[in-house]
């Protein structure tokens, strides 16, 4: 399962590179195609859109597999170690939960009933757009059963390492 | 430092429940209606359509004798027009009201009232819309997606605006660039119309036009005004060359399980509704004609022919099949 | 009516409880705001309705703001660019007293002009400037105090990528935020410099020795026009309507990208770590947006802002009394909470509130921004503070007590922004955005 986290990391970290560099090279395109040809490229938006969504939901998983995301932990840090050891099982619980239920199960829903529209101008149904949220959730899904796992076995802290500063 | 000057909330009017205003009026208010059926709108309070919907449910309120009533959530709140069709599909959300070009991903056919020119006037529009005649399959077509159509409203009429001259023929336009709304269908008429179509959000067009990026835009007069784009694209002529409808839609299920008599009391209501609507956008235009004329733009008519011939390739191409030619047939037929 | 008191207790508890136990913001928000839906519209539909409102929050192009500005300042850091930016600084500042804590607070907020990123600003000059001026025997924990405080300048000059975060949840315009933070962000830098100046002048040992002739200032400025003139190309083409945010932000990677390949500071290996390490800030930042999107369709739903709005006025219908409550409570919920997440989650609460009164949504922005940007330099949660301690070795506790008069000022220009709409409103006005 290490093994598989690890190779899951490396192909997320080169998945969110290379989107990144398709998305600086997309607007870049719609820019050129706009101020320079004066003619404004129509597709260039949408994709660069969809490449965002991809990206970002992309790099939210990997951050789950990092344990990256923010969290406000002044008080757990207060507590005794027994206490932050569930606390922090609880938190890969609830994790998994928001998941399987929102991002999975809500996604999977949301993407069937608009399966059928067909919106103007796209060459894919609706439907398809939103299958972003039902892949992620996978991702996190599998991300938060492994932090369990680890933590069940104490070989991973109970506090998330959360990134200093956002933007 | 109290330099500020802000004034009383009790001054400004109550914002937390500005729907009161429209309708408190009656001995039965619609807000402690046993059912509140909420309606998602995109466009704010003052919208002719918000307030015609929320005096709507005040009238079903008092039919119904407090049984159920409208509220309706401005602004987008509640998704946008493309996510509260969907909720409305899922059940979520018991109606909204949206732009006629979205049903279009649901049935095609209903590209034909979105189509330059289709419409003459506002009033041939209304009669269109409310003739079972014409519009009772097209409408009843999407039910099987779980959408009800109940009414088409009055979106405005579309003309074209610009920095530059007043326009009164196709090649007036030649050369500039006019804002339009991002679709293939919406760049092909520009191009027809004698212009070349710029799509981009209505955030952006006011500075575009201002530093001369774009020469203009095409929209109604209302929002012509309001955005202020006659300080900067004073030169407003009458092209009309689109009417599309809103509709207000629902769900067929929350049709068929409301109580009876609060169906009996929409339908019977929403009429009534309609002609206030399209009342309050005559008003809605002259104000805002007025309030753009105030600040300096000058309004022409064009050329109407010319417009309407050069557009008609497009008319053409997009009536693909039988039913859209028999529709389109029936509405022009309906303007004689 | 009472499907909605449900839903809206739901939201605040769940969002609370979960919070306290240190589970990530965003899953704590989503989580809350999906069960809130579900005890209102039922399960399925709750599930349906969070997941669809996830995916339009992030579906929106002018985001694309984000991860692009995040890429310029990431680019800038790795770019060697803020030696040069010190060094233009430090001419600037001249031979005041105190004048190389001075150049400290000035090149914070020349940094802050081109990227944005306070915590990269405390961190790439305090590291330079820390030791310069122990050198020149400065109290080891006032420079760091002078550094910390004056790191967040650059969250309110523009760029800034909190308020393009602002201009989503009011539907404002990025161009205008952005303008309406100059003077505000550059109050900041000088108040910052007004502390500085009065603990120096009673401690004339604090004073350059070095002499600097007109040429060799001259040399260093020019060294310093190619960053600088980044500030002019992007928030000059968004004024001028030439670029749209979002196209800037792309011009902005492109000119950062140029800038370090011909410094010669970054190699063309270097930019898959750049990218990971800009994809990363990205991928928490549009989690929370999206959890965000479904947290305001609760609220809207729910009614949560209005009654939220009731409750105020009905403590007090003074404006300057609901102010003061709103700066206090903005000053609490910085202490704790970072400033993306917390303009999220509170500003579609707060927004109704003050426009009740006629504020207008721009000056709210920055009056928002500026007070939780002071919240990124407190304890117990201040990720500036704790960078820039950690940078000047020297204890968090001690730095902050060092900070109390930064943090009166502050707090005083806090109340003055919010109090005065023209410190933000005039220069937008100006130019004809507001
Ligand atoms: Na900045
Ligand atoms: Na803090």
């Amino acid at each position: 399962m290490t093994r598989f986290k690890e190779g899951l990391d490396k192909a997320l970290e080169w998945l969110c590179v290379v989107l990144f560099a398709l998305l600086v090279v997309t607007v870049a395109w719609q820019v050129f195609t706009r101020q320079v040809l004066n003619d404004p490229s129509g597709w260039s938006e949408e994709l660069a859109k969809y490449t965002f969504i991809w990206l970002g939901l992309f790099a939210a998983a990997l951050m789950f597999g990092e344990r990256g995301h923010i969290a406000v932990d002044f008080v757990v840090r207060k507590m005794p170690a027994g206490v932050q050891h569930w606390i922090g099982v609880f938190g890969q619980l609830v994790i998994a939960l928001f998941a399987v239920i929102v991002m999975i199960y809500g996604g999977y829903k949301v993407s069937a009933l608009a399966w059928n529209q067909n919106l103007t101008g796209l060459p894919v149904n609706v439907g398809w757009l939103y299958t972003a949220l039902p892949v992620a959730g996978v991702l996190i899904l599998f991300y938060s059963v492994y932090h369990l796992i680890s933590l069940l076995r104490h070989r991973e802290s109970a506090l998330e390492e959360g990134d200093p500063e956002l933007i | 430092a109290c330099g500020g000057g802000f004034e009383s909330p009790a001054d400004s009017g109550d914002t937390a429940d500005t729907e009161s205003e429209a309708a408190d009026s009656g001995s039965v208010s619609a807000a402690d209606a046993e059912t509140v059926y909420r309606v998602a709108f995109n466009q704010n309070d003052q919208h002719p359509q918000f307030v015609s919907i929320t005096n709507l449910g005040q009238r079903i309120a008092e039919a119904t004798d407090g049984m159920c009533s409208l509220e309706v959530y401005p602004n987008e709140t509640l998704g946008t027009q493309k996510d509260t069709i969907e909720l409305v599909q899922a059940g979520t959300l018991d109606f909204a009201i949206i732009a006629g070009p979205l049903l279009e991903n649901f049935n095609t056919d209903f590209a034909v009232f979105n189509l330059p020119y289709t419409f003459d006037s506002q009033e041939h529009q209304r009669a269109v819309l409310d003739d079972p005649e014409i519009t009772g399959e097209l409408f009843a077509s999407i039910e099987d997606q779980n959408i009800a159509v109940l009414a088409g409203m009055h979106g405005g009429i579309r003309n074209v605006y610009n920095s530059i001259q007043p326009v009164n023929t196709p090649e007036d336009l030649d050369g500039m660039k006019i804002r339009v709304i991002e679709s293939d269908t919406n760049l092909r008429m520009m191009e027809l119309m004698g212009g070349s179509g710029s799509p981009m959000g209505q955030g952006e067009v006011y500075t575009a036009i201002q530093s001369g990026v774009i020469d203009g835009g095409e929209n109604n007069p209302s929002i012509f005004a309001n955005l202020k784009h006659d300080e900067v694209a004073p030169y407003y002529s009458y092209t009309q060359h689109l009417m599309f409808p809103d509709y207000l839609i629902s769900n067929p299920s929350v049709l068929e399980d409301m109580d009876p008599a609060c169906n009996e009391a929409l339908f019977a209501e929403l009429p009534a509704a309609l002609v206030e609507e399209g009342q309050l956008w005559v008003e809605e235009v002259e104000a805002s004609t007025a309030a753009a004329e105030e600040a300096g733009a000058e309004f022409n008519e064009v050329d109407l022919e010319a417009f309407r011939e050069a557009v008609a390739p497009l008319v053409e191409e997009s009536l693909t099949n039988e039913t859209t030619q028999e529709l389109y047939d029936k509405v022009r037929a309906a303007a004689e | 009516m009472e499907v909605a008191a449900l839903a809206a207790l739901i939201l605040v508890v769940g969002i609370f409880v979960l919070l306290i136990l240190g589970i990530p913001i965003s899953v704590a928000v989503g989580l809350s705001s999906a069960l809130a839906a579900a005890s209102a519209l039922g399960f399925e539909n709750g599930m349906l309705t969070s997941a669809q409102q996830m995916f339009r929050g992030i579906n929106n192009f002018s985001l694309l703001a984000i991860p692009f500005f995040v890429l310029a300042g990431v680019i800038m850091n790795n770019g060697g660019i803020a030696l040069k930016l010190i060094n233009a600084a430090k001419v600037m500042v001249g031979r005041a007293p105190g004048s190389l804590a001075q150049t400290n607070v000035a090149a914070n907020a020349l940094f802050g002009a081109v990227s944005g990123s306070a915590v990269a600003a405390v961190a790439a000059v305090g590291s330079t400037m820390g030791p310069l001026q122990a050198k020149e025997g400065y109290n080891k924990t006032f420079a760091a105090a002078t550094n910390v405080a004056s790191g967040p300048a650059g969250m309110i000059i523009p760029p800034s990528n909190l308020m393009i975060v602002y201009s989503l949840v009011s539907s404002s315009s990025i161009a205008a935020l952005f303008v309406a933070g100059y003077i505000p962000g550059i109050l900041w830098a000088l108040v910052c410099m007004l502390v500085v100046y009065f603990y120096a002048r009673k401690r004339p040992e604090l004073k350059i020795t070095e002499r600097v002739s007109i040429g060799a200032k001259a040399r260093i400025v020019l060294d310093a026009v190619p960053a600088l003139l980044l500030v002019v190309v992007v928030i000059g083409g968004i004024l001028g309507g030439i670029f749209t945010p979002t196209e800037a932000s792309c011009i902005a990677v492109l000119y950062s990208l140029a800038l370090a390949f011909i410094y010669r500071a970054i190699k063309v290996r270097d930019l898959k770590p750049i990218l990971l390490e800009s994809a990363r800030t990205t991928g928490i930042v549009l989690f929370l947006i999206a959890v965000s999107t479904v947290m305001s369709w609760v609220m809207s739903f729910a009614k949560i802002p209005a009654m939220v709005a009731d409750a105020l006025f009905s403590v007090s219908s003074n404006p300057y009394v609901i102010i003061l409550l709103i700066v206090a409570a903005l000053l609490i919920v910085g202490m704790f909470m970072d400033p993306v997440p917390a303009v999220l989650i509170f500003g579609p609460i707060l927004l109704p509130v003050v426009t009740a009164f006629g504020m207008s949504p721009i000056h709210f922005g920055i009056f928002m921004v500026f007070a939780l940007s002071i919240g990124t330099i407190t304890p117990p949660v201040g990720p500036v503070l704790f960078v820039g301690a950690r940078i000047s070795g020297v204890r968090i506790e001690d730095v902050s007590r060092q900070m109390l008069p930064f943090f009166g000022v502050l707090i005083l220009l806090l109340v003055v922004v919010a109090f005065t709409p023209a410190l933000s409103m005039w220069l937008p006005t100006l130019i004809g955005l507001a």
